[in-house]
């Protein structure tokens, strides 16, 4: 049975796949022969290996999941998973989603509804969330994509130059550029045959599972006291997207 | 059909004048075949009738596309021994200059050009139209073509938006709004340039950020960062809670210890320095009362250092020092203003160590008083 969610399954094989095939059956077999304190035990460690990996927003490869944590368990490898995720939103309110289904890459995203004024602890990931936003808002309400002259155009009349050490964000070019696009906030390509090369800016796959046009288009709509019906295109666009 | 101000004119100036200026061109400067074929597709692309923008902007892409093929191969070598003479070179180099500017100001006003509102794209391509006019050498028409790359691609972007259904996005008023959200504190005395891509003045609170940070969080599913309380990932959690114990039962003797050593050499050295001051005053005093015997001193006029408020409550602190020690006395005078008389001799001194009566005063002196 494969489903579509996210989330890992078992029988997640493509390619250059670590895991075998197993059937719910051979599962449980394999299981038996581990004591629950070991299962457990690879439960909270993977866990734990997931919220610490998820600091620094860089997605989490399965490949390093088996490497480093699952290790000889491999045979049990979906049971552990299942579990892990089952920990992650009953105690964390989190779940793991997957990104690229190709190469199996995770990123760990919240289920619980915002709460206003919920957040005690400003610090330098606030202020990036404000960048990013902003240059994600300019991305969609210009048709989902915008050459890297444009957006750093934007950007300049918010005082914010590629050029310039920024008081709060230091090199705002390799923020953006580097740190966004690593996280897969962003999504940076070169133009062809442009020189000086230009690059054309999209979302990131992770910006569309912790966000979505729709809140998006309400944080524009917000800022700019309208309605979001008022772009009709966008509006369309975010509405056919839930 | 609708069309806004700047893209509708994009054409006939253009047409009109450029054909006109560049079939003047002197033939004699370059290789005359690709000079014509160059005239000829120039003015034609831009010649057309706008009939249908979209036809028009494909071909002239397709044009500019050939056009840049074909600029390595007019850049023909001049002929050694030309007779240009220096001021003709400097004439050219400020056209090349001016050329280059104009690039410059369209692409970093992109948006500011594609703004229905706006007249720049027009603006510039006659400003290019007439620096044309001075150009007479290959170098410099390559520049020219340069240009016309750049704005014939924001004519085709600026034209799109109107054929689409996007409703257009002012990302100029957007980004006027985010500041006034991130508090932006807009001053009233802003020269007024005459461009209008001037950016609003004003500034920028040093939280502008995070209040624009804190705003998104609603926006997103972000996870919040882990991080332990404690210490790091690989702490072992046994360890931790006997180190805790020892720890707690150290401090304690250690700290005292460490206190009252502490504590005996500050006072040291604050008794040395307070020690010395009183001393100096009280030798002052005696001095004065050698010099004047009959005459008191009053007691503000002696701890008072009309210069520094500070001093004077240190040096009414240093003679308190004295007074405590019993060698001088504070009277009232007949004024009820105190004064202050070193007390003279030893026995008297020692007598009035035990019978003295003790009082106390406190004597309070505010900023101001002292100011008068």
């Amino acid at each position: 049975m494969r489903a579509e969610r996210s989330g890992l399954r078992e029988g997640d094989d493509e390619d250059f796949s670590v895991v075998p095939t197993q059937s719910p059956s051979q599962v449980q077999r394999n299981l038996e022969s581990r004591s629950q304190e070991e299962i457990n035990r690879k439960v909270t460690e993977l866990v734990q290996f997931l919220l610490v990996k998820d600091q620094k927003k860089i997605p989490i490869k399965r490949v390093d999941i088996l490497k480093k944590v699952i290790r000889e368990y491999k045979d049990v490898y979906s049971e552990i998973v299942n579990r892990a995720g089952r920990t992650l939103q009953q105690v964390f309110g989190l779940q793991m989603v997957e990104i690229d289904t190709k190469h199996h890459i995770y990123i760990l995203t919240s289920t619980l509804p915002r709460v206003e004024g919920e957040n005690l602890k400003q610090d330098i990931q606030t202020a990036k969330l404000g960048l990013l936003i902003v240059i994600l808002s300019f991305i969609f309400m210009k048709g989902n994509s915008a050459k890297d002259s444009a957006v750093w155009e934007f950007l300049r009349r918010l005082r914010v130059h590629p050029g310039e050490k920024h008081e709060v964000f230091g090199d705002v070019k390799k923020l953006v550029m580097e740190e966004f696009v690593r996280q897969k906030y962003l999504e940076i390509t070169p133009i062809p045959l442009t020189d000086p090369p230009e690059f054309n800016f999209q979302w990131g796959p992770r910006a569309a599972k912790e966000t979505s046009k729709k809140d998006i288009l309400s944080f524009v709509a917000k800022m700019q006291k309208k309605e979001p019906s008022f772009w009709i295109s966008q509006y369309n666009e975010a509405k056919a997207n839930t | 059909m609708a069309e806004s101000d700047g893209s509708g004119d994009f054409f006939s100036p253009r047409g009109s004048g450029s054909a006109r200026s560049r079939l003047s061109l002197p033939s004699a400067s370059r290789n005359g075949s690709v000079s014509q074929r160059r005239q000829r597709r120039l003015s034609g692309g831009l010649g057309r009738p706008p009939a249908s923008e979209k036809g028009d902007e494909e071909d002239e892409e397709e044009e500019e596309d050939e056009d840049d093929g074909e600029e390595p191969e007019s850049e023909r070598p001049r002929p050694p021994g030309s007779s240009e003479g220096g001021g003709d070179e400097r004439h050219r180099r400020l056209i090349r200059n001016q050329y280059r500017e104009l690039i410059c100001s369209v692409q970093q006003n992109r948006e500011d050009m594609l703004s229905s509102k706006s007249n720049r794209l027009t603006e510039a391509l006659e400003e290019a139209n007439q620096l044309f006019s001075g150009v007479s050498r290959a170098r410099e028409a390559a520049l020219d073509a340069q240009f016309l790359v750049l704005a014939s691609n924001l004519g085709k972007e600026k034209a799109n938006e109107l054929r689409s259904e996007i409703t257009t996005f002012d990302s100029l008023t957007f980004a006027e709004d985010l500041l006034t959200f991130m508090g932006i504190n807009r001053t009233e005395t802003e020269g007024n340039d005459s461009d209008s891509e001037s950016m609003s003045g004003g500034y920028l609170p040093s939280n502008a950020w995070y209040k624009l940070g804190e705003e998104a969080e609603k926006y997103f599913r972000r996870a919040p960062s882990f991080h332990y309380m404690l210490g790091s990932f690989k702490s072992e959690p046994p360890m931790p809670r006997q180190r805790i114990e020892r720890q707690r039962k150290a401090p304690g003797g250690e700290e005292k210890r460490a206190m009252p050593a502490q504590l005996k050499k500050m006072e040291e050295s604050h008794q040395e320095a307070t020690a010395k001051e009183v001393e100096r005053i009280l030798g002052l005093l005696q001095t004065h009362f050698r010099n004047d015997p009959c005459t008191p001193i009053f007691f503000f006029d002696l701890v008072v250092d009309p210069n520094s408020f500070a001093r004077t409550v240190e040096n009414i602190f240093h003679v308190s020092f004295i007074l405590r020690d019993g060698l001088a006395r504070l009277k009232l005078d007949d004024d009820k203003l105190p004064v202050i008389e070193p007390v003279q001799n030893v026995e008297e001194r020692n007598d009035d160590h035990s019978a003295r009566a003790r009082n106390q005063v406190v004597i309070s002196l505010s900023h101001e008083e002292w100011r008068v």
